[in-house]
């Protein structure tokens, strides 16, 4: 959503809408993130009253879509795909091998075994 | 495949004891220079100054061997005791009472580095008079990934990558914990390219631990309370404790 | 020679008094969980590299310093944009405020 976008430019990654709103989204649930874990501990909580933990229920639903975890996405830093990201590197199955093969991975070599 | 030809005339010269000094040997005794002056202004200790102990006898008594005329240069000058000890395994101090104080594990993708920065590590713990045991190879770990070598229909041409990650574990017996931070300090101060460090470091105190605490309780008071302001015990989930008693005495809960 | 249950349940409480943690001896769901959890929102937030400095940013910093630099670049598009005003072709001014409301249409 662009409300929560920031005004200006600040990542230096491979660019794309879908990467602004994936990194948009990050941002999002970085700063909600304590309020999202403090509903979920009074839900979660039995020996608080039930008109509470229902209330803090519909606050939790309540909360817009981009501050949820389960919308961020790993995307690849050199091509934006969304599929087939390897995590440890950030990159898609064909960036990871062009750049494996172009010796960009530090200690990254052909296995054969 | 460069590094490891840039290392070669190195281990050769550890290979050959009395090789003619070269351009490597002079930047490893800056090296143990720089290492024993350091000793100098931290630690003062009992144990004996390097140059006290007797390197080996053949190291000693035999002359400087010309490789290129076959002769033996009777009035050659003898490199110095430090330079000498670079060309042969790192020296090491004797334990005492062998209580670990510290677990240092280096990692690498390539064995060269590693060895040397290990060597050097050993060189450093000696100087600093510091008993140093290892490197003590640990488990390789070994991570694999296949990938298609190109579109998805394509699935039956694939390639493997891997990347082994070695390590080498140091351990540090009886070191003053003060002396353990130099060389640590040392050791980050002169670090490897590709090398990673990590150090796990114990400390000892006196059986009247509660009494010393005490003893330190008033200087410390101010301190503690502000810590003890800011987060109480736990400091990493600070955040989701603070929202929910905001949570909870706010009007929508209040009501209720 | 079992141990009563009231006498481990004090000991329970005594434990949990020192060491300062929850006594729940029925073992009643608290949430505490959640409360351990550590916050991932800041290296979830640290997936893509910051952007770093352009040549445009670099100069005019430099200018503070009293030093100027040339961005041949930035002057070529400078003089491309100048020739298009000049033969008129420059995109229209961007307007402010609201729209006129439009007369006698619809």
């Amino acid at each position: 959503m662009s409300m929560f976008r920031s005004k200006k430019l600040d990542i230096g990654s491979f660019l794309n809408i879908k990467v602004i709103r994936d990194h948009t989204k990050r941002k999002v649930f970085a700063q909600y993130e304590p309020e999202r874990q403090a509903l979920r501990y009074i839900i979660q909580n039995t020996t608080l009253p039930a008109k509470t933990r229902a209330e803090a229920q519909l606050q939790l639903t309540q909360m817009h879509c981009y501050t949820r975890p389960t919308q961020i996405r790993g995307r690849c830093l050199l091509g934006g795909k969304g599929r087939g990201i390897f995590r440890d590197f950030r990159l898609s199955r064909y960036n990871f091998r062009m750049q494996a093969l172009e010796g960009n991975l530090p200690g990254v070599q052909k296995a054969s075994w | 495949m460069t590094r490891s030809r840039i290392l070669q005339p190195l281990r050769q010269s550890i290979a050959r004891p009395l090789a003619q000094p070269s351009r490597n040997a002079f930047s490893g005794s800056v090296v143990a220079r720089r290492s024993m002056a350091s000793v100098d202004d931290s630690a003062p200790s009992e144990a004996a100054k390097p140059e006290e102990i007797p390197p080996p006898a053949a190291l000693l008594l035999q002359p400087e061997f010309n490789h290129l005329t076959g002769k033996t240069d009777e009035g050659a000058v003898r490199l110095p005791r430090a330079v000498q000890s670079l060309y042969l395994q790192p020296l090491r101090r004797e334990q005492t009472y062998g209580v670990p104080t510290c677990d240092l594990q280096l990692r690498s993708y390539s064995v060269p580095n590693l060895e040397f920065f290990c060597d050097f590590a050993l060189r450093a713990a000696y100087y600093l008079n510091l008993p140093a045991f290892g490197p003590v190879p640990l488990p390789k770990i070994t991570e694999r990934w296949t990938v298609p070598k190109s579109h998805f229909i394509f699935k039956k041409s694939q390639e493997n990558w891997e990347r082994i990650t070695r390590r080498r574990l140091i351990q540090i017996r009886d070191g003053h914990p003060e002396t353990v931070q130099i060389w640590l300090a040392f050791l980050q101060k002169h670090a490897y390219y590709g090398i990673g460090m990590k150090a796990n470091v114990w400390e000892y105190s006196k059986l009247d631990v509660a009494g010393q605490l005490d003893g330190n309780a008033k200087s410390m008071q101010e301190i503690v309370e502000a810590k003890m302001m800011q987060h109480l015990g736990r400091d990493k989930t600070a955040g989701t404790v603070q929202k929910v008693q905001e949570l909870l005495e706010s009007e929508r809960f209040r009501h209720q | 020679m079992s141990v009563p249950r009231a006498r481990l349940l004090e000991l329970m409480k005594a434990q949990c008094e020192i060491f300062a943690t929850t006594y729940n001896p029925d073992g009643v769901r608290m949430g505490n969980k959640i409360l351990r959890q550590r916050l991932r929102g800041p290296t979830m937030a640290k997936y893509y590299p910051p952007k770093g400095p352009s040549l445009q940013n670099l100069y005019s910093e430099f200018k503070q310093l009293g030093l100027e630099g040339i961005n041949e670049e930035w002057e070529d598009w400078q003089e491309h944009l100048a020739g298009r005003q000049q033969r008129g072709k420059a995109p229209p001014k961007k307007k402010t405020g609201p729209p006129a409301p439009t007369k006698g249409q619809k």
